[in-house]
């Protein structure tokens, strides 16, 4: 026995905070593929660049929290399956990450093999690296490529949601816990982590297409359809609370332990703040601003309401992670608890996670041609090029700025 | 789509203009890559190598995560006498005997089934073998592998023939203090071992449950798992702890150290296998009670005179826990009981 004390601390919030924009960003980028929706193709290649910059972060969060995180490879090594939620995940994710992979590939070898024809010097190379060597651009080859990637977006969606409900499970599989010992853990996990990764997608979309793009243009109407995707997933996502609320606060409909637990972290404890204002209230404000015509389409206006939404989904891990913990098992009282800000589970971790994941999505977004304008245009640019050799040097400067 | 990427655009209208606009883009980005490149050298790698530096001995009490020990912000104990001297306090010899040898630890066939059976009737709330749990088994200061909280049932009752007599008025106090050793039940059904990613703890046939020190990953996930708050993450080896049994002692036929020192032989352990064993006898001739029945998870450690799980709820008709080693200095309910003001 230690004193009783908060043992899951800032990166496992984290955790499923990143992991559910994992699942969300993926679904969104598939939208064009899988539900054809084709006015969001611009979204599909940067979403998945998103999805890999989250994803080969998720596993940090519960392993910057472990004490032996050294000893990750058991994870894979002893047998664990099926009963071990947080096992799951090993096989989850390690599937995911090849799924994400193998979607990255298909879908840029094309335009890395054309790219590598028209591009001198080592990034002409890194470019004909990352196709594997593989140089057909034959009709059939490329419909097949295309069949595979649809495959593999449905098989992705699929993993999206074991990945994002099984979080929700470590959760509700803890009968010690009387907050986390709840079934709607998982759908509202998935819910929100649709939700988040819809938010996640309208902010990135509307910086990266504002300043990076070959056009420099966010297209309003674009931003106005996720807009109203994410008005349904809000509105499921507040049902889910409002039937966790009902399920959890009255005693009438509830056990003692989760009743109690509920009362005193929740209505009037150290969370109340967290909960109502910034789980609940912020999921208001990002539906009401939403709602209005004008803030959908203003990519400033509505990367404003995700970001509230965003917000909002970070409170909702830490009231879940961290709320569950602050009742006491066998102890008196509420249990206290304030992030450190450096050291062990500090903010200074997940800051660093953050930047992690910043950075590498600037790195891939520096390397892959995930902006298809840009793509014709260098292309189109390099075909008049070799028609006019004098020019050649001078051009081959600016390619290789 | 691939194929419609790759189409070769005629129209070149624009093309010089796209062509400044394409620098400067690759410039900006240049310029964002290398702000947060510079951020994540600075942020990035302090905090994950500080996160990943598991063999750390040095720890500041900041957060009340698992690996701080949080005696010295009691106000009771002087900091300045040495209390967070942690080289003294986390030196890796104190590791429990059996971390080094954990492979000496024989496998054993279900031929025992371990119990322990604990009669609250004759346990005085000594605390002895709280004390021979940790001098036996090197238990961190701030962690117990058993414990013993205390109790009261009943309440005082305002009477006119009451034996307690004030200027207010006579009472009768009807009041019985409980004293309650607890440790890891060894549940037959147990969650913890059940949620653990890589295994490291398991149910040996004969009874105990123990973690094995070299396999786990130190995730927490057992020590959130357990409904009676049995295990922790120990603070010198960083891996999950927790009561063995003594699992060193009886494999040498030796008893437990808490049942050796108990003073009112309040702690029995025995062979439930064996129906001559005193346990065997006491189970049938006793009522007897687990704690937390409805978490279905099949104690074996038996109380005798334990009237339900010791409630923490303000009931004055509920028996009520008054005294617990589990709880924190950082906890509103020790806030209440020290006053604000000694939480200088
Ligand atoms: S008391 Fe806790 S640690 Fe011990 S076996 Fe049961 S669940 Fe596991
Ligand atoms: S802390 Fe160790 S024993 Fe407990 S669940 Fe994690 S790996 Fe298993």
């Amino acid at each position: 026995m230690g004193l009783e004390q908060v043992y899951w601390t800032l990166p496992i919030v984290a955790y499923p905070f990143i992991s559910g924009l994992i699942a969300g960003s993926f679904i969104v980028g598939s939208l064009s593929k899988i539900f054809g929706q084709k006015q969001y193709e611009p979204l599909a290649k940067l979403s998945l660049l998103v999805t890999l910059a989250f994803i080969l972060f998720a596993p940090v969060g519960p392993l910057a929290d472990s004490r032996q995180p050294s000893r990750w490879w058991e994870l894979y090594t002893r047998a664990h399956i099926p009963e071990a939620p947080m096992g799951l995940f090993t096989i989850i994710w390690t599937t995911y990450v090849i799924v994400v992979i193998a979607e990255i590939y298909l879908a840029f070898r094309a335009p890395l093999h054309q790219l590598s024809e028209v591009t001198p010097g080592w990034k002409g190379r890194l470019y004909h690296w990352l196709t594997l060597g593989s140089t057909g651009m034959s009709e059939m080859r490329l419909r097949r490529e295309h069949k595979w990637l649809v495959i593999l977006a449905g098989f992705g969606i699929f993993l999206a949601f074991a990945f994002h409900g099984y979080i929700g499970f470590i959760f509700g599989a803890i009968k010690a816990r009387p907050l986390w010992h709840n079934a709607l853990m998982m759908p509202m996990f998935i819910t929100s982590a649709i939700l988040s990764g819809i938010a996640l997608m309208i902010i990135v979309y509307s910086i990266v297409f504002r300043y990076f793009s070959f056009h420099r243009k966010v297209d309003s109407a674009l931003v106005d359809g996720l807009m109203k995707i994410m008005i349904w997933v809000l509105l499921v996502d507040l049902f889910l609370d409002v039937v966790d609320i009902l399920n959890s606060a009255p005693v009438a409909y509830t056990d003692q332990a989760t009743a109690s637990g509920f009362a005193e972290i929740f209505l009037h404890g150290p969370l109340t703040g967290a909960y109502w204002i910034g789980q609940l209230g912020l999921l208001v404000v990002a539906l009401t601003l939403a709602l209005f015509r004008g803030i959908r389409t203003s990519p400033l206006w509505a990367s404003v309401a995700s970001f509230a939404a965003l917000i909002s989904i970070w409170f909702m891990r830490y009231n879940t992670v961290i709320g569950g913990q602050l009742q006491p098992k066998v102890s008196q009282g509420v249990v206290l608890y304030s992030p450190a800000l450096f050291g062990r589970g500090s903010m200074q971790i997940v800051f660093g996670l953050f930047m992690f994941i910043l950075f590498v999505f600037s790195l891939l977004l520096m390397v892959f041609p995930w902006d298809d304008e840009a793509t014709k245009h260098r292309l189109f640019h390099s075909t008049q090029l070799t028609n006019h050799g004098e020019q050649n040097r001078s051009t081959n400067k600016i390619l290789e700025h | 789509m691939a194929e419609d990427d790759v189409h070769v655009e005629q129209n070149n209208a624009r093309q010089m203009g796209n062509q400044e606009s394409r620098r400067e883009f690759l410039k900006q980005a240049l310029k964002v890559g290398g702000v947060v490149g510079i951020a994540t050298v600075i942020g990035g790698p302090v905090g994950a190598v500080k996160a990943l530096a598991s063999t750390e001995t040095k720890q500041n009490a900041t957060d009340g995560s698992a690996t701080n020990w949080e005696g010295w912000e009691d106000p009771q104990l002087n900091v300045n006498d040495g209390w967070n001297n942690w080289d003294k306090i986390l030196n890796p010899d104190n590791l429990p005997i059996y971390h080094d040898h954990f492979d000496e630890i024989k496998k054993v066939k279900p031929k025992h089934h371990w119990v322990m059976v604990i009669d609250l009737r004759k346990c005085v709330g000594c605390q002895s073998c709280t004390v021979a749990c940790k001098s036996e088994n090197n238990i961190p200061i701030g962690y117990y592998r058993t414990w013993v909280d205390v109790a009261e049932i009943g309440s005082t009752l305002q009477t006119s023939l009451g034996n307690t007599v004030t200027a207010n008025g006579t009472y009768e106090q009807q009041i019985k203090i409980r004293n309650i050793p607890k440790l890891c039940n060894h549940c037959d059904n147990p969650p913890c071992v059940t949620v653990c990613p890589v295994k490291a703890t398991f149910k040996r046939a004969d009874g105990p449950v123990l973690v094995d020190p070299r396999l786990c990953i130190g995730c927490g996930t057992c020590v959130n798992a357990c409904p009676y708050d049995a295990r922790y993450i120990n603070p010198i080896s960083h891996t999950a702890d927790k009561c063995t049994l003594c699992v060193e002692r009886i494999d040498e036929g030796l008893l437990p150290a808490c049942v050796t020192t108990c003073v009112g032989r309040a702690r029995i352990f025995g062979d439930l296998n064996d129906p001559t064993s005193e346990v065997s006898k006491l189970l049938a001739s006793n009522p007897v009670q687990v704690r937390k029945p409805e978490m279905g998870t099949d104690p074996q450690v038996f109380y005798i005179g334990l009237n339900g799980e010791i409630s923490t709820e303000n009931d004055p008709e509920a028996e009520n826990l008054i005294y617990t080693y589990t709880m924190n200095t950082n906890s509103t309910a020790y806030q209440q009981l020290a006053g604000k003001s000694l939480l200088k």
